[in-house]
């Protein structure tokens, strides 16, 4: 008896008023201060960088390298975080390659993900002997290392920054869709996609139905990796030289330039610039790992 | 147990056809198609004529797949990836030298990550939450989130001009054996490939064993007395080899990627510098060639790891046979 009205006590607010499925999930999130605080940070770099230009103002075009001008000048009012060796001031860089790095990252990990998930979901709901191809295929592009891959792109095609973003976004999907394919796999054998397909539903309804919404979590935590993941790529692409061109830079290849000035203790070249990226990577990686809690049916309505 | 290797040579070997027709088929869509290199060898204002001579001369006329035919006949039997026209030699020619130093780098530093990164990611496990756990986390976490190239680049400065001043660079002399007669100056290439390695896998370690270990038959072994070290090593070690060996053959590419960064933060001569200098260059049929090449050394990876994975873990021959 005791036990009995504990539970309906404890149960009233909840049963009385039903919390939005979106609500919920924006609290689980909220929970978790660490990918708030991650989110925040992302949101102030992205902010920092497309706003910033218009408060400092830097000359990002012409190189500065006559004689008594100043390159791999120390930090100082006029310059904050100094010049680097091209005469370009550091902050006003940091800015600027920020704008592509971010912007290919985001654009890039868009695209994997949208191809992985079709991809994935037709292997893994299809089945069968369409799962076996589409599956030896993806083993064969997988086999082939991927900064290669990269790398033969670059020399076939152009280094423009649309094509950049072109080719990372379509091959940088393979691994996307394996884990996809494996979503649906398994939910292809549920009861509640059987049960549909028992009640008469067509594959196309089962898949939009049951196979997408039940996968969303992985798909988003996928895609937050992967645009990390694309950030990464194009910063070693960067490194090689073979990434953005100039006049444009990247994160990639201010970190490269800033690295070749180490030895000479041009800290500002580097380190500054070094701890946003390695930052902005580990907080879309945190925001990834959040969301897939998020997305955690078994932790909705506590 | 012969049956599952041969059905997994079988396998490797369709998957290699498919890189195959990848490295094939990608001049295509190169602007200026399968006929650009005539521009290389007979310069840029080569009328229409001559290029199509040219062409025709060098058996670009030919249908798809009668040259994919060809050009497979001449990989597997010749060894020839390709002619270089840029540099005008053949692409074997140019890299045959690096393999080796390549190969050297990669398995070392493959070796090393697994004997770190296996018992690290166990004690992990065993020690869950404690002060250890959370730093060696923290610290793979943040070496996952480092752009390759400036954790070399660190570590370089750190190493090398910092403390203990180690040779900044190995010789840059083809010798495959270098690396064994004369340690020292590979030691920092090495570490920073193994670094790398060890910071992916001992996470998935830590994982695989921490799932073995609420296994009921872990249960049951702490029940009939065996110690946490019995537990530990007779049953968690044993049940995540399995894991451990699918995920350390998915790594290899991987390990080859992480080999050209290195190998370009070191100025090492191996097959990545190439690589990079030939793509610096336009020299498409060089990059292809050792695209194609590193992959092929990846599928032999896979394979040998998908045999060792038949001998640790019974099940997967059984099961794979049935299928």
């Amino acid at each position: 008896m005791s036990t009995s009205s504990e539970v309906t006590e404890r149960s009233k607010p909840e049963s009385n008023v039903i919390i939005p499925l979106w609500k919920q999930r924006i609290r689980i999130f909220l929970h978790n201060k660490l990918a708030v605080a991650s989110v925040l940070f992302l949101l102030c770099i992205i902010i920092i960088c497309f706003l910033g230009p218009l408060l400092y103002h830097t000359n990002q075009t012409d190189q500065n390298l006559a004689l008594g001008n100043p390159w791999n000048q120390a930090p100082s009012a006029r310059h904050w975080l100094g010049t680097d060796s091209n005469g370009f001031d550091v902050l006003g860089r940091i800015f600027y390659g920020g704008e592509y790095s971010l912007t290919l990252g985001i654009l890039a990990g868009f695209i994997t993900i949208i191809f992985g998930t079709i991809y994935g979901m037709v292997a893994g709901f299809f089945g069968g002997i369409v799962d076996t191809v589409l599956m030896r295929i993806l083993d064969a592009l997988l086999s082939i290392p991927y900064i290669f891959l990269l790398i033969t792109m670059v020399t076939l095609f152009s280094r423009s920054t649309l094509f950049l973003i072109l080719i990372i976004g379509l091959t940088g999907w393979w691994g996307n869709a394996r884990i996809i394919r494996g979503d649906a796999l398994l939910i292809r054998k549920l009861e509640y996609s059987q049960a549909s397909s028992a009640m008469g539903a067509s594959k196309l309804h089962i898949i939009f139905r049951h196979v997408y919404p039940n996968s969303i979590s992985n798909i988003v935590t996928v895609a937050t990796f992967s645009v990390a993941d694309a950030i990464l790529y194009l910063s070693a692409l960067g490194f090689l030289g073979l990434g953005i061109q100039p006049p444009q830079t990247d994160w990639g290849t201010m970190l490269q330039n800033g690295a070749n000035q180490i030895t000479n203790g041009y800290w500002w070249e580097i380190y500054p610039l070094a701890i946003i990226f390695v930052l902005v990577v580990v907080s879309i990686n945190y925001v990834g790992d959040a969301l897939r809690d998020v997305f955690e049916v078994r932790l909705l309505e506590r | 147990m012969l049956a599952y290797v041969i059905r997994r040579l079988i396998q490797s070997f369709f998957v290699l056809l498919i890189v195959l027709l990848v490295t094939f088929t990608l001049p295509y869509f190169e602007p200026g198609g399968i006929l650009a290199p005539a521009y290389i060898v007979l310069g840029t204002h080569a009328n229409k004529a001559t290029i199509a001579q040219w062409g025709i001369q060098n058996g670009m006329n030919h249908p798809y797949f009668i040259r994919f035919w060809s050009y497979l006949t001449q990989v597997f039997f010749h060894f020839n990836l390709g002619h270089s026209y840029k540099q005008n030699m053949s692409v074997w020619e140019i890299i045959s030298l690096y393999i080796p130093r390549t190969i050297w780098l990669a398995l070392t530093a493959l070796l090393l990550t697994i004997f770190i990164a296996v018992p690290l990611g166990m004690v992990q496990a065993a020690r869950r939450n404690t002060t250890f756990d959370y730093a060696a986390t923290g610290t793979a976490f943040i070496l996952y989130a480092i752009p390759s190239f400036l954790l070399c680049m660190l570590m370089l400065q750190t190493f090398s001009f910092g403390i203990f001043h180690l040779p900044a660079q190995p010789p840059s002399g083809v010798s495959p054996w270098a690396m064994f007669t004369d340690p020292v100056p590979f030691v920092l290439p090495v570490a920073c490939l193994t670094l790398l390695g060890v910071a992916g896998i001992s996470r998935f370690m830590r994982g695989t064993v921490l799932e073995v270990l609420v296994q009921d038959y872990v249960r049951t072994a702490k029940a009939k007395g065996c110690s946490n070290r019995q537990v530990l090593f007779r049953h968690a070690f044993r049940n995540a080899l399995g894991p451990i060996v699918t995920i350390l053959g998915l790594s290899i590419p991987a390990l080859f990627g992480g080999a050209l960064i290195i190998e370009s933060v070191f100025n090492y001569s191996g097959l990545g510098i190439q690589t990079v200098n030939a793509a610096q260059l336009l020299d498409v049929p060089t990059v292809l060639g050792i695209t194609l090449l590193v992959s092929i050394l990846t599928l032999f990876g896979n394979l040998i790891a998908d045999i060792m994975l038949g001998i640790v873990n019974p099940r997967v021959r059984v099961e794979s046979s049935s299928s």
